[in-house]
């Protein structure tokens, strides 16, 4: 088994730059030889394709497991259900099902994550409202233990759920067995409406999750910050349509020298656009309509090499007065973000450390470079936190340790069912080492 | 860890009584969830410098209970005792500015590179440019202190850890009460606000005033005859 020499790698965000080591494993029985041979004080970490916007899937003087090879699916028509390695992209799950016209009932922002990533931060997409998160609809995980031992885990493990949203930290992902939803075609029929601002927004999205499967809105926090915006809503549809099957997508963005291109200027130019864009109505392709940022790749590259964070947050239903804070605290930053998402989640999962449960989730792009930018998010933190909300660690890069316990008030629980899991911490990542999350 | 803004998340000051050291730590960027260990000759973390396996004990201490980002070491002498002697106060800034903290920087930049990341400060001084009849017994330990710093930095290249290197020029402290003011002098804020920079420098060495780079040169170029005459002024 051969461990590649310590490499610098960064998550989407570009923020972090971490020297480790790098295994692909092809088989088990790889794992299970690193797994025993590991010396390293700084363990192991599953690794897929490094989408999450900060350190979670980052171990600096460690080793993290490629897990690429495992890319096997075999989908079974009868039960509707698919056996997928943890390898296993979102956009060949969805290719290799839409041949069967069947799709995965929760696909999110992006088809480049793995199996193995869905479950390690429990993803949701547009359908939360309906389906709830990811694994809302995985019927086992096969996972490796620290031990080198493999488990199959079913929804009435607690093992199970601390595996679903846990990072990486319990052991290795081999293999998932999900559910499909049935399709009547390859399309979603679409519609999107314009809205003036945040209150209107709420108001349209609040009507309309009863009647669409998919609903977000995209929101425009430039300019006057008043949260205008498109709100989109889907309902898989029954009329075909031609959609680009090949697995490379649209133009790569270059690499602009290094430099970042997102500033109040650019962002409030193109939101304008975007804003003024005509509206959809009528059947879209379901994989265009789900990931509509993948038609150009390394578009995080756009920020430069200061890189970018994400940040994520839900809040109850009833708090929204905490937007208006927010709004008028990025507007007197002068913090225009590109691309703001708006939606409102159904009920939570179970698992401890699983982002979604019921409420508004907010999500803003914004480069590192914005001067402030990090004291004012700790300043909006605590609001947050106050108000009952949290931040999603997949996409974190910054947030305070203490503010974890908080956010996730049900950690403990976690910890101590890790601890069973990997009682001498093998399963090490940069985040779990900055938030104190083991 | 660093977070994505690359602040630290958990820092040690060596030298806890340091003016300089205080200061640089105080002009990082504000943040109330960082934990900022003090290592001085009391508290959790006290160390004589001067002694071999507290050195060690405290280096395990520190790394035992988490990963470091930036470690300051920041213990210096003059030797400009003038109840001991000339040899007594040599012996005194070897062991502290070179033995102690070289063995530090050794200890810190071991353990930094089993965790893969983390910047190690040391404060140099512009004395080691060239000996001058006053302080040529301080300038040598910090030129052997520096000298190591630059071939320890040369090491860990592609380490993940990175040193640097601090050198000041006169700044007015405790350390220098009642000596005559030098050319260039900077307060002990203007000194770590150098500091601070040379934290995320890209070079190894930065000068505090900048312009002491130059002046550096010039003296270290300049004819006997002639350094001997200015340096008696």
């Amino acid at each position: 088994m051969q461990i590649n020499s310590p490499q610098l790698t960064s998550g989407w965000g570009n923020n972090f730059h971490s020297l480790s080591s790098r295994a692909a494993a092809s088989t088990v029985e790889q794992i299970q030889e690193l797994v025993s041979t590991s010396k390293s004080v700084r363990g192991l970490l599953p690794i897929g394709l490094h989408r999450s916007y900060g350190d979670s899937a980052l171990n600096s003087g460690g080793t993290l497991i490629d897990l690429a090879a495992f890319n096997g699916i075999s989908i079974d028509m009868q039960s509707r259900t698919a056996v997928v390695g943890a390898g296993v992209t979102v956009a060949a799950l969805e290719r290799a099902a839409l041949e069967k016209s069947l799709f995965p009932p929760v696909v999110p922002g992006t088809g480049f994550v793995t199996m193995g990533g869905a479950i390690a931060a429990d993803i949701h997409g547009k359908s939360h409202h309906r389906t709830g998160s990811f694994s809302q609809c995985v019927r086992r995980i096969t996972l490796m233990l620290a031990s080198g031992g493999i488990v199959n885990l079913t929804p009435n493990d607690p093992e199970f759920w601390a595996t679903v949203g846990g990072l990486g930290l319990t052991g290795v992902v081999i293999e998932i067995e999900i559910e499909l939803h049935a399709l009547q075609s390859n399309s979603v029929d679409v519609i999107e409406h314009r809205v003036k601002n945040l209150s209107e927004m709420i108001e349209l999205l609040n009507r309309s999750d009863n009647d669409y499967e998919h609903t977000v809105a995209w929101i425009d926090l430039s300019g006057d910050y008043r949260g205008r915006g498109v709100v989109s809503l889907g309902n898989y549809g029954s009329t075909p349509v031609k959609a680009k099957e090949s697995e490379s997508t649209g133009p790569s963005l270059p690499s602009l020298a290094g430099k970042n291109f997102i500033t109040p200027l650019t962002v409030s130019a193109f939101n304008e656009i975007w804003y003024r864009k005509p509206l959809k109505d009528g059947a879209v392709a379901l994989t265009k309509y789900m990931h509509p940022l993948d038609g150009i790749s390394h578009w995080n590259r756009i920020y430069g090499d200061t890189g970018f964070l994400q940040y994520q947050f839900v809040i109850d239903i009833g708090k929204e007065e905490i937007f208006d804070r927010l709004f008028r605290g990025l507007r007197d930053l002068k913090a225009a973000s590109f691309l703001g998402v708006l939606k409102k989640f159904g009920n939570a999962s179970q698992a401890p450390l699983s982002f979604p449960r019921s409420g508004w989730t907010l999500t803003l792009d914004y480069s590192m470079a914005v001067p402030g930018l990090e004291q004012f998010l700790r300043g909006f933190d605590e609001e947050l936190v106050a108000a009952g909300g949290r931040v999603y660690l997949i996409k974190d890069s910054r947030v305070s340790p203490e503010l974890i316990p908080l956010m996730y008030p049900q950690i403990n629980q976690w910890r101590d069912i890790r601890r069973t899991m990997d009682p001498t911490g093998l399963w090490q990542s940069d985040q779990a080492r900055r938030l104190h999350l083991c | 860890m660093l977070n994505g803004f690359k602040n630290p998340g958990r820092i040690a000051l060596i030298g806890a009584k340091s003016e300089i050291g205080l200061a640089i730590v105080s002009q990082l960027p504000e943040d109330k969830s960082r934990e900022v260990i003090l290592v001085g000759r009391s508290g959790e973390y006290a160390l004589d410098v001067t002694d071999r396996a507290a050195r060690e004990r405290v280096v395990e201490a520190i790394f035992d209970k988490g990963d470091l980002d930036l470690a300051i070491i920041a213990v210096g002498v003059l030797g400009n005792n003038p109840e001991k002697s000339d040899t007594e106060n040599l012996v005194d800034a070897m062991g502290v500015n070179y033995l102690g903290t070289v063995h530090l920087l050794a200890l810190i930049a071991e353990r930094m590179k089993i965790q893969a990341h983390g910047t190690i400060l040391i404060i140099s001084s512009f004395a080691q440019v060239r000996p001058r009849d006053d302080n040529f017994a301080y300038g040598s330990t910090k030129a052997g202190l520096d000298f190591y710093a630059r071939g320890l930095a040369a090491k860990l290249h592609g380490s993940g850890v990175k040193i640097k290197i601090l050198r000041p020029g006169f700044v007015k402290s405790k350390m220098t009460a009642g000596m005559a003011i030098a050319p260039f002098s900077i307060t002990t804020e203007e000194c770590a606000q150098y500091g601070v920079r040379a934290i995320s420098s890209k070079k190894v060495v930065t000068w505090a005033p900048s312009i002491l780079k130059y002046v550096a040169m010039v003296i270290a170029t300049m004819p006997p005859a002639i350094f001997r005459k200015i340096s008696q002024r």
